[in-house]
């Protein structure tokens, strides 16, 4: 099984340190999630582990073997990100047939058929220009190229922004078909985990540059609790937890609980439910995170 | 089959109980085709390492079998073990929260007993 592997990953813009020391093994052959807030360093970690971008320190690895400019290596990744509307020189007025041209150039196994029969699916036409196209077909654009690349590892930063809710629909169910057939390896964020978070059989949580967590979804919702009932009764049944998000509303309280094993048992004081990932991402990354 | 997963229970335990639902049902009888984890998993938008874990838990029950290189199938006497399986899991499953219900709003025994001899059952 091969790994990618990030190690001690620290990226700085000037003063901002916009990745600490992030550890991170990507195997092969599962779907991921990546989950964070805007600005939580989603992209500067897709694009150090994509060889995109240098990183301040730490090192990137596939199999064992630096990623940067080895092109073996490169040649089993994909990241397909956001395409510039805008360049240096002005609109990015590339037709979307010589950008789809340009990714079949560069990516070797790349599937002409199959990008062609997503090209009507999501209803691109190839002769408009870049810069005419909405940000849903944008996002079309950088799905189209994902998955047509046969690449290995194949990164997709939020690919669904702007989509309809039919397009989404119909990228989660490209998504299962491809990993059914291929057993490829997909890296997916997205801030709409609610959708996604059943797709993912490992997320990956990070916060203000830092890696969260790390870890099959089903594990971790296994784990997580919402903890309710009578302030008291409340605050002595979550006691030597971890507690995160705490809501009052009277005497009634609420709180999110992460246990470090599953089957944790609060008592029959209080009601316990079970926690979605959205709501665990919200409880975790919400100000004001306090320690039972 | 249901249209949408809730949300209290592992995605896992909730595919396979759909399947036994679906058998206990008649939709699916001794010998027919169970959906594959790829189908399942398009179908619920979930992960096949998931679908497949729901699969498996049913092929350790007994209740579906694998037939190599076809898929899998409803296993004979199915429906029997699975009736069986939740009659034994009856009382924590449903009893239970009936009568803590019932105490709850002031519901006496004999009051809950009566109710249950008017439905007939």
């Amino acid at each position: 099984m091969a790994t990618l592997s990030g190690k001690n990953i620290v990226k700085k813009y000037g003063k901002d340190t916009v990745l600490k020391n992030v550890d991170i093994d990507i195997e092969t052959g599962k779907i991921y999630g990546l989950i964070g807030r805007n600005g939580a360093g989603k992209t500067t970690l897709l694009s150090i582990l994509t060889a995109q971008n240098p990183a301040t320190e730490g090192t990137v690895t596939l199999d064992g073997q630096p990623v940067w400019e080895n092109e073996e290596a490169l040649s089993h990744i994909c990241y397909s990100r956001e395409i510039p509307q805008l360049t240096l020189f002005g609109p990015n007025t590339l037709k979307v047939k010589q950008y789809l041209n340009i990714a079949k150039a560069f990516y070797k196994n790349w599937d002409q058929e199959y990008a062609d029969e997503l090209t009507k699916l999501f209803n691109i036409n190839i002769k408009k220009r870049i810069n005419k196209l909405s940000k849903g077909m944008l996002s079309a654009v950088t799905i189209i190229v994902a998955m047509a690349s046969k690449a290995d590892i194949t990164i997709l930063d939020e690919p669904v922004a702007g989509l309809d809710v039919v397009a989404r629909e119909q990228f989660y169910k490209l998504v299962i078909d491809e990993y059914a057939a291929t057993g490829r390896t997909f890296i997916i964020s997205t801030h709409i985990i609610e959708e996604a978070a059943n797709l993912f059989e490992k997320v990956i949580m990070i916060d203000d540059g830092q890696l969260v967590l790390e870890e099959n979804t089903e594990h971790l919702l296994s784990r997580a609790y919402r903890v309710s009932g009578e302030a008291e009764a409340v605050n002595s049944a979550v006691d030597g937890f971890k507690v995160y998000n705490p809501e009052s509303l009277g005497n009634h309280k609420a709180v999110t609980v992460l246990s470090n094993e599953p089957g944790a048992k609060f008592g029959e004081n209080v009601q316990v439910e079970p926690v979605q990932l959205q709501n665990l991402f919200y409880a975790m990354c919400v100000d004001g995170r306090k320690e039972a | 089959m249901l249209d949408n997963l809730g949300e209290d229970k592992s995605i896992y335990i909730q595919i396979s109980e759909m399947i036994e639902d679906e058998i206990l049902r008649d939709i699916l009888k001794e010998e027919d085709r169970v959906p594959s984890t790829t189908e399942l998993a398009k179908f619920y938008k979930i992960n096949p390492a998931t679908a497949a874990k729901g699969i498996n838990l049913l092929v350790d029950k007994d209740i579906i079998y694998k037939k190599r290189g076809i898929g899998m199938f409803v296993q004979k006497g199915a429906k029997e073990t699975i009736r069986k399986a939740r009659r034994d899991s009856f009382y924590n499953s449903y009893v239970k929260s009936i009568i803590s219900e019932a105490k709850l709003i002031g519901i006496s025994k004999e009051d809950l007993k009566k109710m249950i001899d008017k439905d007939n059952v």
